[in-house]
């Protein structure tokens, strides 16, 4: 089937497209104006802005410590009013079914979950399995496991690390590889309670740095697109810029992503030592420009924290809203589940202007990426609203009359003139994401990309202009109309799959045999577990 | 080999779905309860809502206690790995259920080599005639016992002498815990909604969560049912919610009271039970009204049942995923002795889609 997307504006920066024109799909992908035949179909796209579907590099959407949450908050996702049952699950509150109609309708094609822990990785793919509609992918998490930490410990050669961290990608079927406060989780179950950079874990005298170093090493040796993923030590705590200071600093030369900056972006001035260090560490990823990060920015309300950061997860227990949290150890990070209420108070407003502060001081679009860690700092739900601040002055203006005054004058945030234009728009959510992920066929709208498009109309009101896509196309089909979703699908999760090496597997298979008493198979799955047609798409590694 | 009956009448499995289909479809309020795999379960909730049915674990009061910990009060826990490796103190708090026995047996087996301390010793706690799981190499689980009273009370009496408190009762070798304690790194306590009362576990809790203050200690879950814990998994992601949910009025709403399937049974508040397990179910009192349709592993069809239509074991004849409290996650286990008989995922899915629906979502 031939489908015109007719006269719309285009913002494509990977092509160097911007102004009006058309965009042809033929099935599931982008194509070329045909020289002669008419569309069987055509959208027309008249007062229009027409994008590639957007890419959420870190939002939290599936796994067990998502799963856990939900258990643990059921008053806080009540179910929708009964709707006409037009569709399967479509009045579910937080449920994987209405993840994927949620991101769908504001235009989002692909998400990646960041923190999927190899112990989990059925059950994680299970879950993104019924996220329909969209595709997904993860990250698996290393960095607190016994057999790295030993390896590290006894000076495996990088060719063993890096064979472990293949054989794990493969398993799990990750897309890239995640390490989360490098150490602590393992020296949390030893009673170590605060863990920083250059802090030894327990049994193993094995600095985070070092698992940070062997980790971004080992990816870069395997080709691995994605950097490694780092999720900081000291996360939330006053002072903890200098430890994203220090990590980015450490990233000497080669490609590193650190998550959710605005976390970190807490200085110690001011009456109640707590401040932005936002203008520094912006300052710091513009002189650095093989970091990327995403920001994980607040926005206001109740949402509940998930995090496999089990150690600052226990330390924040106490400011659960409401008052319960689950902690758990597992057999590398675990994680803990702490709800919490973002007030416009003093800390709340600086978090809020910290989190907008890095997106807009940091200069270059294709290193920020846009996320809110959901549901961390605030539910994805809040993109449009943010959207909005990001691309209007006068909207942050507004909003910040309502906040915290005291907390506002520790923050340049008031003096920054910058608004994202629809370009930046498209390169941080569209462009840049499918670069940073190493997903060619997405994030443009050149021939040969799937026809992942999100076409939104031109309204004075940017969030409900972003928050609805007029049509949204997931490879070829056309699955949003006004805001609504009128089809459903199956995505596929994406996935590398370097070959794991015998010797490794055999290694791993004593390991597991000796210390666990189980064999591998109890981990592995074959793809048929998943109970879905084409569960899985593969990516290739860098060669 | 007759795999399908409409009342005692052999007939093809596709007759008995449709007539499955068109009782559940006139049904004024359909129930069901299940003992099944991770896609038998899906399956089965995605035609609860199609039906606007209410569902249940076959024995589903051990597993509400179990949910109850985390809607209400949440818990620390740790990994069933991580258990067998740092674990130097093990507290058996109550009877756990048989089908943890051999992982006692082999957490006596076995010393953690993840600790400093390169041994392990064992508590339990419960009431006299607690009986305790059989531990190997000659090892021995020291009582901590108020003699007869409930498990929650001797649960408050332990944290509260723990925390030096002055208690009505004492529990029966508390020096040697206390001292245990002291000497230890991990200790962990292995819990199960399995004869337990609800407050117990949030008893337990508090006892773990003061001895987090100082040092580290955590809770190993292991559920009543791997199935049914694999149940609430599978729930939670698809509609938010845990088991007994129901879709009555056409979204998912979650009440532990009012959608107790066995309630609503008992209570003469259902008309139809669907009911799906492929272990062999004691027969139930005939109820008036109450038809019932029954997916199980049989050769024959089910006493009283409207419809009966065979399904076979999963993990054991089909290849299946499930939960494993050995791994604390779900796992994908082979076929060990395939057979032609269906699974309860396929014969749920061939009801569903005798139930008319505009739903255009495949599950
Ligand atoms: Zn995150």
């Amino acid at each position: 089937m031939l489908t015109k997307i007719a006269g719309g504006d285009i913002i494509d920066p990977v092509n160097g497209r911007l102004g009006k024109g058309d965009v042809w799909i033929r099935d599931d992908k982008i194509v070329a104006a045909p020289a002669a035949g008419a569309a069987d179909r055509t959208i027309e796209a008249d007062g229009c802005i027409v994008m590639a579907g957007a890419i959420d590099i870190h939002s939290h959407i599936g796994g067990g410590n998502v799963n856990t949450a939900r258990l643990l908050l059921p008053e806080q996702h009540a179910a929708h009013q009964a709707r006409p049952a037009a569709t399967p699950l479509s009045n579910a509150g937080w449920s994987t079914f209405e993840t994927g109609c949620l991101y769908a309708k504001m235009g989002f094609t692909t998400v990646v979950e960041p923190a999927m822990s190899p112990g989990a990785a059925l059950h994680t793919h299970l879950e993104l399995a019924d996220i329909p509609i969209i595709d997904k992918a993860t990250l698996a998490i290393l960095g607190n496991d016994d057999f790295l930490l030993s390896m590290i410990r006894d000076t495996a050669s990088s060719t063993m690390i890096e064979d472990y961290v293949a054989w794990t990608v493969a398993s799990t079927r990750a897309l890239g590889v995640k390490v989360i406060n490098a150490g602590a989780a393992a020296a949390f179950k030893e009673n170590v309670r605060t863990f920083s950079l250059d802090d030894m874990v327990p049994s193993y005298g094995v600095s985070s740095r070092k698992i940070v170093k062997t980790l971004q090493a080992a990816v870069e040796g395997l080709g691995v697109p994605h950097p490694l993923h780092v999720h900081c030590n000291n996360l939330g705590s006053p002072g903890s810029a200098d430890t994203a200071a220090a990590t980015i600093a450490a990233a000497e030369g080669l490609p590193l992503h650190l998550a959710h900056l605005q976390f970190y972006g807490y200085g110690t001035e001011g009456k109640r030592r707590f401040s932005s260090a936002a203008a520094r560490l912006a300052e710091l990823v513009n002189a650095t420009p093989e970091v990327t990060i995403d920001i994980g920015q607040v926005m206001f309300g109740q949402t509940v924290t998930i995090s496999s950061d089990v150690m600052r997860q226990f330390s924040a227990r106490g400011s659960a809203h409401p008052k319960k949290a689950v902690i758990h150890d597992g057999d590398g990070n675990g994680g803990g589940i702490v709800p919490y209420s973002y007030g416009k108070d003093f800390y709340g407003t600086m978090q809020w202007a910290i989190g907008l502060e890095l997106f807009l001081l940091i200069d270059d679009p294709w290193r920020v990426f846009f996320t809110t860690d959901h549901p961390n700092g605030a539910p994805f739900t809040a993109y449009p609203a943010l959207f909005e601040l990001l691309m209007s002055r006068k909207a942050r203006n507004e909003m910040a009359a309502g906040l915290s005054q005291s907390a506002l004058a520790l923050s340049t945030l008031a003096a920054i003139d910058r608004e994202y234009t629809f370009e930046e728009i498209a390169i941080m959510t569209r462009a840049a994401p499918a670069k940073l992920l190493g997903l060619t066929d997405r994030g443009h709208l050149g021939g040969g990309a799937i026809a992942d498009i999100a076409v939104y109309r031109r309204d004075e009101d940017i969030a409900k202009m972003l928050g609805k896509a007029a049509y949204v196309f997931k490879d070829g089909d056309l699955v949003v109309q006004n805001g609504e979703i009128t089809h459903y699908r199956w995505g596929k999760a994406l996935r590398l799959n370097p070959s794991p090496d015998k010797a490794m597997v055999r290694r791993l298979e004593d390991y597991h045999q000796q210390r666990y008493g189980l064999s591998l198979d109890w981990f592995n799955f074959p793809d048929s577990a998943i109970a879905r047609e084409q569960p899985f798409g593969e990516v290739p590694c860098r060669t | 080999m007759a795999v399908a009956w409409i009342g005692n009448r052999e007939t093809l499995v596709e007759h008995a779905a449709a007539h499955a289909a068109a009782l559940l479809w006139s049904s004024r309020c359909p129930v069901f309860s299940f003992d099944t795999d991770i896609h038998g379960t899906r399956a089965a909730i995605a035609l609860a809502e199609r039906v606007g049915a209410a569902y249940d674990h076959a024995d589903g009061a051990a597993l509400a206690r179990e949910t109850a910990l985390f809607t209400d009060k949440g818990a620390m826990t740790v990994a069933p790995g991580e258990t067998r490796r740092r674990a130097d103190v093990v507290v058996i708090v109550g009877e756990l259920p048989k089908i943890h026995h051999d992982f006692v047996g082999e957490l006596a087996d076995t010393t953690p080599d993840l600790s400093a301390r390169n041994e392990r010793e064992f508590f339990l706690v419960g009431s006299n005639g607690t009986p305790a799981p059989p531990l190997v190499n000659g090892r021995t689980a020291t009582l901590l016992s108020c003699g007869q009273v409930s498990l929650g009370a001797t649960l408050a009496a332990l944290r509260a002498q723990y925390r030096g408190r002055q208690t009505s009762q004492s529990v029966s070798n508390f020096d040697d815990f206390a001292k245990a304690l002291t000497a230890a790194r991990f200790p962990v306590f292995l819990f199960s909604g399995h004869a337990t009362e609800g407050l117990a576990l949030e008893m337990l809790q508090g006892l773990i969560a003061d001895l987090n203050r100082k040092s580290r200690a955590s809770g190993l879950h292991l559920p009543a049912s791997e199935n049914g814990w694999g149940s609430v998994l599978a729930s939670t992601w698809m509609t938010g919610f845990p088991l007994r949910t129901g879709f009555a009025r056409g979204f998912p709403e979650f009440d532990p009271w009012r959608y107790d399937v066995a309630r609503m049974i008992a209570a003469g508040e259902a008309d139809l039970h669907l009911r799906i397990s492929t272990t062999i179910v004691r027969p139930q009192k005939k109820r008036n009204r109450l038809a019932l349709i029954a997916l199980a592993k049989t050769k024959e069809p089910v006493a009283g049942a409207a419809v009966t239509i065979a399904i076979g074991e999963a993990g054991v004849e089909h290849e299946a995923v499930v939960y494993s409290s050995r791994t604390g996650s779900l796992r994908s286990v082979d076929a060990q002795a395939a057979s032609e008989l269906p699974s309860a995922a396929t014969i749920i899915r061939l009801v569903a889609n005798n139930v008319s629906a505009e739903a255009a979502l495949p599950c």
